[in-house]
């Protein structure tokens, strides 16, 4: 960490560089970063909204919402396996925090999740959602989100380093966590039998944590927020320390 | 005098696979099969010796004889498999040149990115930009993209960066070979330079004549071990014999 703090211009640049790069060839830019989840909104909303009708009303906002979290999540996991890699022949020469990647990577994540946040409070006044105070937590609830993130990010990252195939193998993976998370459907469609297997999904509280605020305007009560937190801070625990115990090993894997 | 440099028993192993092994479903297979067996290299082993303040050492030894290795436990970017290295002070490794350059950046970028993966701050390097493109002769290239540059002008560059800082402890990987007899001599004032500010130099280098000229003491590294270290003309004098044939290939062992 007191590593990291040195190289904080050299993070400032990677986490640039991240936000831009994606961009660079398209012509309209950061645009993209807003229209790609409304995009993608639209089109579960043509192929779903009449299947849930009746469970969920507004199914855009419950879905975009959902969305926006797993964006985050997802990109910032493949993107910081992608990052480590394509840089670890750099670590073979130069002393460079390996944390660094990852970190960069998921705070660039973080900047794109609050820009997400515009077309999203646009899709609220459209549809003429409820916009109340408990908006003003979702600061606090993409906090969460990015301290579980940047821990599977550190946990899973190195992976991509000693094996070729894991970032393959994370991106099916990520397919099967996204549906055996509530994202695009609410919990009240499953099967009674299979309720306490989402229940049970890590990813379901921090998500809950951030939706609830936009989609029922409300804040999430205090023993859904404590469990995301120890969720949170549990994955962050085990993804340092597991990056600690791998990172020496990084420069002779190149 | 302290020691900036010290190691005790040093030893590194690198554990090179039998067969390769690229996928993770590979990797369980053979480890259940008990099929996980490494061909183990100690590139170093036990490997003491300390560097005062101030001292430029050179170091010898034939490809494969660890020096590049020893370079990278000290640089911090490896870690011993056993032993301690304690270095006390701020390492500028310049291992390869063109470390951390990206071809398709201008060479201004590339002076900015790779300060910036030495750890060193935006606005120092931006005070000191003048002074790098300066000592690397680069003009009105310095805005032209990398892969347009020759290799002396990567070289220049390479070395202008990593001691632009005044470094506390410098590490030099065969990169003063690579220059002209004009760059030599540059980069022997700015060692001097460098020296005179206090830095403790390490270097690697098939060149006697470099090492004679260039430092107070030499290491003779061979297998791992360190065989001879003393005056660098005695040194020289016990290693060049038993070298078979004058080393052309200048490729770090």
């Amino acid at each position: 960490m007191r590593r990291l703090f040195t190289y904080r211009d050299l993070l400032l640049t990677l986490i640039a560089r991240e936000l831009t790069v994606r961009y660079k060839r398209s012509s309209i830019g950061f645009l993209w970063t807003m229209l790609q989840p409304l995009l993608t909104m639209l089109v579960l909303h043509l192929v779903f909204s009449s299947i849930f009708r009746g469970q969920l009303e507004n199914y855009p906002v419950f879905v975009l919402a959902g969305l926006m979290f797993w964006n985050f999540f997802s990109q910032s996991i493949i993107s910081s396996m992608n990052s480590l890699r394509s840089n670890a022949a750099l670590l073979k020469k130069l002393p460079v925090p390996q944390a660094i990647f990852p970190v960069a990577t998921v705070i660039a994540g973080v900047v794109n999740f609050f820009l997400a946040l515009i077309p999203l409070f646009g899709l609220l006044l459209v549809t003429g959602h409820h916009l109340g105070p408990s908006l003003f937590f979702l600061p606090v609830a993409i906090a969460i989100a990015a301290i579980f993130t940047l821990g599977a990010g550190l946990l899973l990252s190195p992976l991509a380093v000693f094996f070729y195939d894991v970032v393959e193998v994370v991106g099916v993976l990520m397919m099967l966590a996204m549906y055996a998370t509530p994202i695009i459907y609410p919990m009240s469609i499953l099967p009674e039998r299979y309720r306490w297997f989402v229940r049970f999904n890590p990813l379901r509280s921090i998500l809950e944590v951030f939706r609830d605020p936009i989609y029922y305007g409300k804040i999430p009560p205090l023993a859904h927020l404590s469990v995301a937190l120890a969720v949170a801070v549990a994955a962050f625990v085990i993804g340092a320390w597991s990056f600690h115990r791998s990172a020496d090993r990084i420069p002779f894997y190149v | 005098m302290p020691a900036v440099i010290q190691l005790d028993n040093v030893a590194l192993r690198y554990r090179l696979a039998r067969q390769r092994i690229p996928s993770f479903k590979e990797y369980a297979i053979h480890m259940l099969r008990g099929m996980l067996t490494y061909r183990e290299l100690w590139a170093l082993r036990d490997v003491s010796f300390s560097v005062e303040r101030g001292e430029v050492v050179g170091i010898v030894g034939r490809n494969g004889a660890g020096k590049s290795t020893l370079l990278k436990v000290i640089s911090g970017i490896l870690k011993p498999t056993r032993g301690r290295v304690s270095v006390g002070g701020r390492v500028s490794p310049l291992l390869e040149l063109g470390t951390g350059f990206d071809t398709e950046l201008t060479g201004r970028e590339n002076v900015f990115l790779n300060a910036l993966l030495l750890g060193r701050s935006r606005r120092s390097v931006s005070e000191r930009f003048d002074s790098i493109v300066d000592f690397a002769e680069l003009g009105e290239f310095i805005d032209a993209p990398l892969r347009n540059y020759s290799s002396g002008m990567v070289a220049r560059l390479g070395f202008a960066i990593a001691t632009a800082w005044k470094p506390e402890v410098l590490i030099l990987d065969e990169v003063l070979a690579v220059g002209d007899a004009a760059f030599q001599l540059k980069c022997h004032r700015r060692l001097q330079e460098v020296l005179q500010s206090g830095a403790t130099v390490l270097m690697v280098s098939h060149m006697g004549k470099i090492l004679i000229d260039e430092c107070g003491r030499c290491l003779w590294l061979a297998e791992g071990r360190v065989v001879a270290d003393g005056d660098p003309k005695s040194v020289l004098a016990q290693y060049e014999p038993v070298t078979p044939e004058p080393e052309l290939a200048r490729s770090g062992g």
